[in-house]
This record gives C-alpha cells, sequence and structure tokens, in this order.
C-alpha cells in the first residue's frame, strides 16, 4: 500500500486564513485568523516563530512571498496592503494606499514580480506597480464590470493578463497592461495591444459564488470552482473558450491548483484533496481524492442526513441514538475546510511535484506527489 | 446553443409551455396505467421549464412531477434505470415536495432523497439549494 500523500502535517494555530512559503521554503508566512502574520522557521526538525508582522488592524486576507524579489505582499480587511521587505533580521512595512472602501479579500504577485494585484469587497481589482521615482506603490484600479467581491485572482504567465473570481458567479479575464511597466515588444500580440482595465472574457457558468481561479503553467487553460460542488475548466480563454462543466459529487471547492497541463487539485469543504485529470482528448474528470482516509463504514454522510431528517419528520429510523453528530473527525490530514493551497516545489518536467494546503483547521499539510499520480505525457 | 434572452416572458412562450406540460401530463397517465412508473417520472422531468419565472407554469410541472413521484412504489428499483443526468432536477422537486409540508407528499420525498444522495452524493443537494437562477 503506498504511503499517505501527506508527508508533514503541521498545527501552527486554531485556524489559517492563508499562507505563503519563503523562496527558499525554509520559511513560512501565515495569518492565524487576526490581525497578524507570523512567520515560522524550521529548524532541524522544529518550527520557531521568527517574526510577527503586525501592522494591519484587521484579519489579514490575503499573503503572497515573491520568489525572486523576496518581498511579502500582505492585504487585510481593514482595506489596506503593506509590502514588506527584509532588512536585516527585520522585515520593514511599506503602506501602499489603495483607496478601497471595502475589505481587501486576495492578493497575487505577478509572474515578473513588477506588479501586484487586491481583489476586494468593493467589487473592484487592484493592480499596484512600483514607482522608482517616488520610492512607493502606485494603485490602478479596475472598477467596471463586477457586480460583486472579488473572491480570487490569478495571473496568466505573460504577466499581463488576470483572472478574477467574484460572487456574482463570473469569472473574468482583465488586461492589466501599465505603460513604463510592460512593455509591447516588437511582436504585437493581443495581450500587448490591449489597454489597462479591458475586459478579455466574461465566464458566466455558475450562478453562484464563484472561488479558487488558476491558469495552467502555459495559460492555455483556465480552472475555477463554483459554490454549487462544481469545476470549471476552460481553453482558450481569450480567442474561443471552451469550457467543461464538471458536477463534483461531495462538497464545494475554494482553491485549485494545477500541477501539470493535465492534472489539477482541488481543495475545500471535503478537507481532502481531490485529484482532476485530463485524458488525450482534453476531457476533464474527478479521478479519486488524494488522502487516505481510515474507512468508516457505519457512519456514511448519507445516512447522518436521512437520520436528521427521520428526527425532524418524527419517522424512525433502524439504530437511533439520542445525538446526532454531523461533523465526526473524519481521519486525514485536515480536519476542517481547505481554503488555500499552494505550490512547492516543480519536477524536472515542470509538473508539481509537492504542495501545502492550508485551512480553517489551523493547519498547513505539505503534500508529495510522487507515487501518487502517474503524469500521462 | 445560441445565447438567447434567459427568461421566456412572451405570452405566446407560456402557452406553449404550458400546452407541453399538458402533453406530458397525458403521456403520463398512460405510462402509470402501463405500470411504468420510472418512465413517467423520466417524461415529468424532461423538459421541467426551469428558465422561465412564470410561477403557473412552475406549479404545472410539479403537479405533474409530483403524481409520477408519489405512483413510485419501489424507490431502489427505480434508481437502477433513472440515468444521472436527472439527478439534480429530481432533488430540486423532491424540496419542493418537502416544503409543501404533506404527509403522504414529504413521507415520498424523504424515502427518495435518501436513497437520491446516496447515489448522487452531496453535491446534488448544494447544486439544488445554491442555483436560484433555475428554479423549479
Amino acid at each position: 500500500m503506498a504511503a499517505t500523500a501527506a508527508v508533514a502535517i503541521h498545527q501552527f494555530a486554531e485556524c489559517i486564513t492563508c499562507h505563503a512559503w519563503s523562496p527558499d521554503q525554509s520559511m513560512i508566512a501565515f495569518c492565524p485568523n487576526n490581525n497578524e502574520v507570523h512567520i515560522y522557521k524550521l529548524f532541524t526538525d522544529k518550527w520557531e516563530k521568527l517574526h510577527v508582522l503586525a501592522k494591519h488592524d484587521q484579519i489579514v486576507s490575503g499573503i503572497d512571498w515573491s520568489r525572486s524579489s523576496n518581498k511579502i505582499v500582505t492585504v487585510s480587511h481593514d482595506r489596506n496592503s503593506y509590502v514588506w521587505t527584509q532588512e536585516g533580521s527585520d522585515w520593514v512595512p511599506t503602506l501602499v494606499i489603495l483607496k478601497l472602501n471595502r475589505a481587501a479579500l486576495c492578493v497575487q504577485w505577478s509572474p515578473k514580480e513588477n506588479k501586484f494585484a487586491v481583489g476586494s469587497g468593493a467589487k473592484s481589482v487592484c493592480i499596484c506597480y512600483y514607482e522608482q521615482e517616488n520610492n512607493w506603490w502606485i494603485s490602478k484600479v479596475i472598477r467596471k464590470r463586477h457586480e460583486s467581491s472579488v473572491t480570487s485572482l490569478a495571473w496568466h504567465p505573460n504577466n499581463i493578463y488576470l483572472a478574477t473570481t467574484s460572487t456574482d458567479g463570473k469569472c473574468r479575464v482583465f488586461s492589466t497592461f501599465i505603460k513604463g511597466v510592460d512593455t509591447r515588444g516588437s511582436q504585437s500580440s493581443t495581450a500587448t495591444d490591449s489597454k489597462f482595465g479591458e475586459q478579455i472574457a466574461q465566464l458566466d457558468l455558475s450562478s453562484t459564488w464563484a472561488f479558487g481561479v488558476r491558469w495552467s503553467a502555459s495559460g492555455k487553460t483556465l480552472a475555477y470552482a463554483g459554490h454549487n460542488s462544481m469545476i470549471y475548466f476552460v481553453d482558450e480563454v481569450e480567442l474561443a473558450p471552451a469550457a467543461q462543466n464538471l458536477a463534483l459529487r461531495d462538497l464545494p471547492l475554494r482553491d485549485v491548483l494545477f500541477v501539470s497541463e493535465s492534472v489539477a487539485i482541488g481543495v475545500g469543504f471535503d478537507c481532502n484533496p481531490m485529484i482532476f485529470a485530463a485524458d488525450d482528448t482534453g476531457l476533464w474528470s474527478f479521478v479519486r481524492f488524494l488522502d487516505e482516509r481510515k474507512a468508516t463504514p457505519s457512519t456514511s454522510k448519507a445516512s447522518q442526513l436521512s437520520e436528521a431528517l427521520g428526527k425532524l419528520y418524527g419517522q424512525s429510523k433502524g439504530t437511533s441514538s439520542d445525538t446526532v453528530e454531523p461533523s465526526k473527525p473524519r481521519g486525514g490530514a485536515h480536519e476542517n475546510c481547505i481554503t488555500c493551497i499552494v505550490p512547492l516545489t516543480k519536477g524536472r518536467d515542470g509538473t508539481i511535484k509537492r504542495f501545502s494546503t492550508s485551512g480553517l483547521d489551523g493547519k498547513i499539510v505539505v503534500w508529495d506527489l510522487e507515487n501518487h499520480i502517474t503524469m500521462a505525457k | 446553443m445560441a445565447s438567447s434572452a434567459a427568461y421566456l416572458d412572451a405570452d405566446e412562450n407560456l402557452e406553449a409551455i404550458i400546452s407541453h406540460i399538458e402533453q406530458k401530463s397525458r403521456k403520463i397517465e398512460t405510462l402509470l396505467k402501463q405500470s411504468k412508473p420510472v418512465e413517467a417520472l423520466k417524461t415529468a422531468l424532461e423538459g421541467s421549464p426551469l428558465k422561465t419565472r412564470d410561477e403557473r407554469c412552475k406549479s404545472a410541472n410539479w403537479i405533474v412531477v409530483h403524481r409520477a413521484m408519489m405512483a413510485i412504489r419501489d424507490v431502489d428499483g427505480m434508481f437502477n434505470s433513472l440515468d444521472p443526468e436527472y439527478y439534480d432536477i429530481l432533488m430540486k422537486y423532491l424540496y419542493r415536495g418537502l416544503s409543501t409540508g404533506d404527509r403522504p407528499t414529504c413521507d415520498q420525498c424523504l424515502k427518495i432523497h435518501e436513497k437520491l444522495t446516496e447515489k448522487a452524493g452531496l453535491g446534488c443537494i448544494l447544486r439544488s439549494l445554491a442555483d436560484t437562477v433555475n428554479t423549479v
């Protein structure tokens, strides 16, 4: 029997909102569901708290740590964003004025790390870039189009296109081309010809809240999750969107990660990463859950549900217990909803071999895909 | 399918839907007389007016679905011949049935709900709860 895919499980707090790794993966930054960001470092075999970044007034909803420039960007419900730079042994914050009148919900560095995007409850997306002359970050806002809060963001590898999901159920792709920051280049492409804030595509596949948008590494495929227990895979978003709607058997997903062009992982309310794969024709389907669970044969979710309903309507079912517990610990790595999935190590073939997840149970779990997924090439 | 107006509110379209439901009703009565309750249920579920906002149409279709649903005696057997494409729409009608509060209807709905959840999973329930656009 193959070893379990969860190679490391760390209980850092009671609840974690988001997390990010340092470029060399020796340190981890996360928000323990309060206004702080804790940075832990692994010393031999024990995690020690190294820094506490305490500048925000409310919950830190998004953290991203850039790989090359080693900067941490944090956003919070307090409508602010800070870019933290390491100077010696301290992290020095720089306030970025977002001009938001609602909470900031998510943040992502662009692939070239010269911009970052912030999604907010003000139905807008802020694109921030660094202005060398004045030594500060400027925010340009995309105010149009979104009819509700922006829940997640994903940068296309071309550093210009940004995909967003919103609680209005739609997934949109915008251009974030900024003169002086992005270059037009000798070859004109649709991306470099586009204007800032221009909507490239709008996907109206879900009538419910949308979360967890992600591009595949090449930018060819886009995936996002709907709160109606669906996951959507869309090819060629820019030219001729071809979407596949996958209905999930179980609870909805909150975040998605492409491990390769044909394998994706979804995480959410089932507390167990779900593996999706595309066959040779490009047809996506659910493969299996990643984590092996200790089987509890007598208490399936369905029978618990019908027991509860039976009590509501006064029917007596077979074995009745006095208390119906809807959420028994299921014996897996995570005990509560997984809200965040972050890639860690890539193999030589460019596919992701390790990733980490964090959730409402306050755990961060590192997963290894070696021997668990055979990559069809 | 070309994108067209999501909601068919023109009178003639509503009349077309109602007459389609009446057609279904006649077919269902025939199938029930032939002791084919599962076929009757499939007929009732097909072509349900999800996109329209007109309550008359929705109620008319519900009556037809209810008739077929109440005629089912062997719930386990039903699932042997009911294709998965009907699961989501059936779940929506089960909740409509549960909301009536009528004892026999609720009993039947609960029986079917237990088996449907086993077959289709919690995702099916979620889709019926979360979808506020395509309602029954």
